[in-house]
């Protein structure tokens, strides 16, 4: 068993230039899917991070099909919900900066009030007195960079809904665990967001419902349907679901696709381990004149088809690690996250799991084997008195 | 199709690849099983020798494939868990429709039926006549259609999988409370289904002892349901911790440090080599006394792990569940 396969190793390196374009083609193939693969799946773990972070529940009223302002006093009336341990309005929305071409989220905060998330309740605390004395923001560090990159340095001027100006001064730049949500972030007191908006003290842009206990999620949640009919109730666990179905969506979507291109390798490969040179036949006639048998050439063959994906298996998996998580996954990105122009930019964060590798070896490595398994037969079953001859 | 992931992509598309490969080598099996006669020396049976080797090596690539894509085909159902409302584990996911539960049990048959099938080829090309080849052959045309049985179940499973409807969790489909054939097994009587349990492993013990191998066959047969029936309603509540949760697919989840994994390949392992020596046996092939050796050892491996958890509870917490 070690002497064949020493012998498919030799015999793999004789052959070196044709095995080299199959080698190279392999590489390629597998390198593109491992890094669809890794960029989906990083993303979606920074998704399910920014997710854990969200409320247990999202109230939004729903007029004529559109979400609209809710009223405040909705919050008090479902904190009296058993099993609800705070309703919070919030005050939120997407402010557009025309000459950056970027949208930025404007979240406001309760300055001396508990906040719905423990990273903003942070920043609240360490900017509190400012956030209540004047008009100032904390900003995410990508709003920083492009206010600076268009002579904001130290201040905005909002243009509010009737045209007229308002100037907001940045505090601090807030530095949050995820960068994908929080990049184009931008924090102040309730108060000034209303402003800005232009809208009413009693309205808010939704109301966020903490739960501790998990089980109870779904029974407040139809409650609150129940007692407010006009309204939209969001979980956490359908935003979970939804975004899990869109990233299992796009990457089925390119699988499906990617499996026409293996197939046409497939066939590429059957036809090159089909077309034996003359050489290589004599090869095969002297070996079983040798005594070798149909099931010894086979193995060799084998061995020669399992070193040849294996190692571009793990090289092109090696190299999409470097691709995507130090390169940063150069266009294929985007691929992904949509309008980069309007989106922040933001890392992927380094995730490898084993049932990714798998995935990417299923797809890949057993169809190499399998082209090759008629032709080797082919191969090992020559006659060896006509190919000596 | 609903469920548009890329592990079921994946998994059908590689079962569509074997399923091409062995509908090839069931022609080629169908024209041996027929035409096959050692002593002619015409150039149809020298073909046809030929073409055995391909056949073989064909099934052998099945069998070598369908090992690790079973255990991705679980991890895929864990996967699909996470999106089927209500469903936990795979267990939710398997019940989704009707064909989940034959078709997971039809794999497992397949597994066993490819395994021995290599084993049976592995003996008879030891002989230089190979005197077996037509039985051989014969029985792949039988196990071909269940092969096709368990792709169509695949299929009809994958594509009939409603990821609005809500399903079971484990712990509602293998409580005690409802009338199904694996709750009559979870509220049989402790004693009973321990006493089944270790009876079977020692009886394979005892015809390793004596070198009986069709009893040591029987008893691995009849082992494999008995192994995962006594892991449902005893074992994996306390691998778990909890009296009430009896499942046999959450053990396959990083909670508990992928233990399922092992559990299942040391039984798969033990209980095949003790389908194997029979056979071995039968076809008068000398090394069947190791793979006897080989069934105890699996056979031991299993036992001693699963019981580890229920011992082990015992010892840190002074009672049992």
């Amino acid at each position: 068993m070690k002497n064949l396969f020493a012998f498919a190793l030799g015999s793999l390196l004789r052959r070196g230039a044709k095995n080299l374009f199959i080698f190279v083609i392999f590489f390629l193939m597998v390198f593109v899917l491992a890094s669809v693969f890794m960029v989906t799946h990083a993303l979606k773990k920074e998704m399910f991070t920014t997710l854990s972070a969200l409320p247990q529940i999202t109230v939004q009223r729903i007029v004529a099909g559109r979400q609209t302002q809710i009223g405040v006093e909705r919050a008090e009336r479902i904190a009296r919900i058993l099993g609800v341990s705070q309703a919070l309005p919030r005050v939120w929305g997407f402010y557009y900066f025309p000459r950056a071409g970027v949208n930025y989220s404007i979240v406001g905060l309760e300055s001396f009030g508990q906040q719905y998330r423990a990273d903003l309740q942070k920043a609240a605390d360490l900017y509190v007195e400012k956030l209540a004395a004047e008009d100032v923001m904390i900003v995410g560090p990508g709003v920083k960079k492009s206010l600076a990159e268009h002579f904001y340095p130290e201040s905005f001027l909002f243009v509010k809904p009737d045209g007229s100006l308002k100037k907001v001064r940045i505090a601090g730049v807030f530095k949050p665990q995820t960068v994908l949500e929080s990049n184009d972030l931008i924090l102040m007191e309730n108060s000034l967001v209303r402003e800005i908006f232009g809208m009413d003290e009693s309205m808010a842009t939704d109301i966020v419902v903490r739960v501790p206990n998990k089980e109870e999620i779904p029974t407040v949640a139809r409650k609150i349907r129940e007692i407010y009919p006009d309204t939209r109730v969001i979980t956490r666990e359908d935003l979970r679901i939804s975004y899990q179905n869109v990233f299992d969506y796009k990457s089925g979507i390119f699988l499906a696709l990617f499996i026409v291109a293996v197939f046409t390798f497939f066939i590429i490969l059957y036809d090159k381990a089909s077309g034996l040179s003359s050489e290589e036949k004599r090869e095969i006639g002297i070996l079983k004149a040798l005594g070798w048998k149909i099931g010894d050439i086979m193995r060799v063959k084998f061995f020669e088809a399992a070193v040849i994906s294996l190692t571009a298996y793990l090289l092109a998996v090696t190299a999409a690690v470097a691709y995507v998580f130090m390169a940063q996954a150069p266009l294929l990105k985007h691929l992904f996250t949509g309008f980069s122009v309007l989106k922040p930019p933001f890392a992927l964060p380094f995730t490898v799991d084993v049932g990714t590798l798998a995935l990417i070896f299923f797809v890949t490595v057993p169809v190499y084997i399998a082209a090759t398994l008629i032709p080797s037969w082919k191969a090992a079953t020559l006659d060896a008195d006509e190919v000596i001859r | 199709m609903t469920l548009l992931s890329p592990e079921v992509i994946a998994v059908l598309m590689l079962d569509g690849i074997l399923f091409f490969f062995a509908s090839l080598a069931f022609l080629l099996s169908l024209r041996i099983v027929l035409r096959w006669d050692e002593r002619a020396t015409t150039p149809l049976q020298y073909t046809l020798q030929k073409q055995a080797y391909l056949v073989a090596t064909v099934i052998a690539f099945i069998f070598y494939l369908k090992l690790p894509l079973f255990l991705f085909f679980i991890y895929t159902l864990d996967l699909l868990s996470n999106i089927l409302p209500g469903a936990m584990c795979a267990a939710g996911v398997t019940t989704a429709t009707v064909y989940g539960m034959p078709l997971f049990g039809l794999k497992i048959a397949n597994l066993y039926l490819f395994g021995l099938w290599l084993a049976a080829h592995r003996i008879d090309m030891g002989y230089p006549t190979m005197p077996y080849t037509r039985v051989k052959f014969l029985a792949y045309l039988l196990i071909f259609p269940l092969f096709v049985v368990e792709e169509a179940l695949e299929l009809l499973h994958f594509f009939g999988i409603n990821p609005h409807v809500i399903v079971s969790c484990c712990g509602t489909l293998f409580s005690a409370a409802k009338s199904s054939a694996v709750s009559a097994f979870v509220s049989l009587p402790l004693p009973v289904t321990l006493g089944t349990f270790y009876g079977l492993f020692g009886l394979a013990v005892w015809a390793w002892r004596k070198q009986r191998p069709l009893l040591s066959a029987l008893a691995n047969l009849l082992f494999v349901p008995v192994a995962i029936l006594s892991l449902i309603a005893f074992f994996s509540t306390y691998v778990y911790e909890m009296p009430h949760h009896h499942c046999p697919f959450c053990l396959l989840q990083a909670d508990y440090r992928f233990v399922g994994y092992l559990m299942y390949a040391f039984l798969f392992f033990g209980t095949f080599f003790g389908m194997a020596a029979w056979l071995a046996k039968r076809m008068g092939y000398e090394g069947w006394r190791k793979w006897l050796l080989f069934s105890v050892i699996g056979d031991f491996l299993y036992v001693a792990l699963v019981s580890y958890y229920p011992i082990a509870f015992y010892l840190k917490n002074g009672v049992w569940l």
